[in-house]
């Protein structure tokens, strides 16, 4: 959190100018009202993307949405930590976007490469010019893989993945884990925060232990972790590795990866070498490259994108809102999160065209459940609140982590997982 | 800052006021009744906006509309009196077997929250 101070401050900051940028925005929303319909083009189907063109149209069906998304169907990160541990398929991640036409959403398969935000268009790699009167951008992160030296010869050799964007390499590190002898080393390495998903790669020891006990039991999991500590369910994961995979799992904190060498497998950190079997790495992130082409990449490094956090709109450029992993903000990076800041977007966006003022006072709710095993999951949870003179989202008291993983969560894990597909794609 | 944007909002408001009002007819979230939560009443369009969207924050683990496909347990059509006395026993730690993520949850809202969630989900039928 204390690397994201800075921006924070700035951001808050640079908040003015988007209040002013919104209202000025809203007048020419209302001259396009006149001509015609409204129109929301929306970039990305994630669970950010595709909940916030729902529920555009479920609230106002006067306005006209467009999904732009190049694949042909979601492949879920949440659940793809299972598919290592063998206890789901990929079909098991995988959704079309059938049922997002009867909401009557415009669904175009195809990459979105730029932004005029004057003339307030995107253009896609095959040509198409869309106009929109509010363009919502939800790519998800973009991995900075040349923060680590060697990552991308290793890639292009199938020697590395980060299986943090499920589906290919998903199933790529799969295959390596089952190749994998006994009594082989695999080595899970994070970065430092903020990033996407940060329970995840401690998920993903749980699930890799779990098959190695039944089938690799000599095997060794390194983990080399870019946090201070394992910061997101500690007790709940330590006890957890202790309980049903004792000896197997090496956590090593302040780990930060600088280098890979995947010739002899070697990957280094600034302490260590170590030798590896399998290696994963999650690179550090940014928010999606479509930001960086519509210019609201705009913190003080060009990662993230600030926004005015009532209608997620960028503090950059108007009538362009940011939603899900790519926002610069104290919210974890995380599906449940980007399903929620796409209601209280779209919310926004209807409020705004009906000439209204957005709630100045949204209120999200974050949840998130991990596996330990294939019959237990543990979740944490917190309410967040917006607070428009801090101009932040706070932590409301109560929020936390389970202490302990069960049966329970794991059946409410299961639920989770269905409820939220309902949500963003039924 | 807030009243600030308030006093600018009014100004911009201003302009497009009547194009605003013309083209509103079916805004459904002008429909509802009366505003539950506490600070929120003015305008009503702000608090109905934000009980609708708070109901909406549910959906992902309760499933869309309070219809839930597995173990977490459905909020449609249950009456806002058993919803209500769910989250504030959840509150107090009465409420305690199986109540993992909702213990948790309720300490982070309100009452008049609580009422606003009920009303919606009870009305789901």
């Amino acid at each position: 959190m204390a690397l994201n101070r800075r921006e924070f401050l700035k951001a808050a900051g640079a908040g003015w100018l988007g209040t002013l940028s919104g209202l000025s925005a809203m007048r020419s929303a209302h001259a396009s009202t006149s001509r015609g319909r409204p129109r929301v083009v929306v970039v990305g189907a994630g669970f950010g993307g595709a909940t916030c063109a729902k529920y555009v149209r479920l609230w106002d069906q006067r306005i006209d949405v467009t999904l732009i998304e190049p694949n042909e169907k979601l492949v879920s990160c949440p659940m793809s930590n299972w598919v290592l541990g063998g206890i789901r398929s990929m079909q098991d991640l995988e959704k079309g976007y059938g049922d997002l036409k009867k909401h009557g959403i415009r669904m175009v398969h195809d990459w979105a490469v730029g932004v005029d935000p004057v003339k307030r268009t995107v253009t896609t790699r095959e040509g198409a010019t869309i106009g929109y009167d509010r363009l919502v951008l939800a790519p998800g992160v973009e991995f900075m893989t040349e923060t680590v030296q060697g990552y991308a010869e290793a890639a292009l050799a199938h020697k590395v993945t980060h299986a943090f964007k499920a589906g290919p390499e998903t199933a790529l590190l799969r295959r390596q884990l089952e190749s994998m002898p006994d009594g082989g080393v695999f080595v899970i390495a994070s970065p430092p925060p903020p990033g996407r998903c940060v329970s995840g790669p401690y998920e993903r020891a749980c699930m890799v232990a779990h098959y190695f006990k039944q089938h690799k039991p000599r095997s060794k999991i390194i983990m080399l972790d870019g946090h201070f500590d394992v910061v997101s369910k500690g007790p709940m994961f330590k006890a957890a590795w202790e309980k049903f995979y004792p000896g197997m799992i090496e956590h090593r904190p302040n780990s930060l990866v600088t280098r890979l060498d995947h010739v002899n497998m070697m990957v280094t950190t600034e302490f260590d070498d170590v030798k590896a079997d399998v290696i994963n790495i999650v690179p550090r992130q940014r928010a999606g490259k479509i930001c960086a082409v519509a210019g609201v990449r705009s913190d003080s490094n060009g990662i993230w994108c600030p926004i005015d956090f009532a209608a997620f709109e960028s503090t950059s450029v108007p009538n362009i809102h940011v939603i899900g992993d790519s926002v610069l903000s104290n919210m974890p990076k995380s599906a449940h999160v980007s399903n929620n800041q796409a209601k209280i977007c779209a919310a926004a966006l209807v409020e705004l065209f009906n000439g209204r003022e957005p709630n100045p006072y949204p209120v999200i709710g974050s949840t998130s459940y991990s596996a330990t095993s294939d019959t237990t999951s543990g979740p944490i949870a917190v309410v967040m609140r917006y607070d428009p003179d801090k101009r932040i989202y706070v932590r409301q008291p109560g929020g936390g982590a389970s202490p302990v993983s069960d049966e329970t969560n794991f059946a409410y894990n299961l639920a989770w997982f269905e409820n939220i597909w309902a949500d963003t794609l039924g | 800052m807030y009243r600030t944007y308030l006093q600018l909002f009014a100004i911009a408001s201003l302009s497009t006021l009547s194009a605003a009002i013309a083209t509103s007819g079916n805004a459904s979230a002008n429909q509802g009744s009366a505003c539950r939560i506490a600070g929120l009443e003015k305008p009503p369009s702000i608090c109905a906006s934000h009980n609708r969207t708070l109901a909406a924050t549910c959906f992902n683990c309760h499933g869309p509309d309070g219809r839930s496909n597995g173990a977490i347990p459905s909020l449609a059509g249950q009456s806002r009196s058993d919803i209500v006395n769910a989250m504030k026993e959840f509150r107090s730690g009465q409420r305690d077997e199986y109540a993992t993520v909702m213990k948790k949850y309720a300490l982070g809202y309100t009452d008049s929250e609580y009422e606003a969630m009920a009303e919606y989900f009870s009305n789901i039928k």
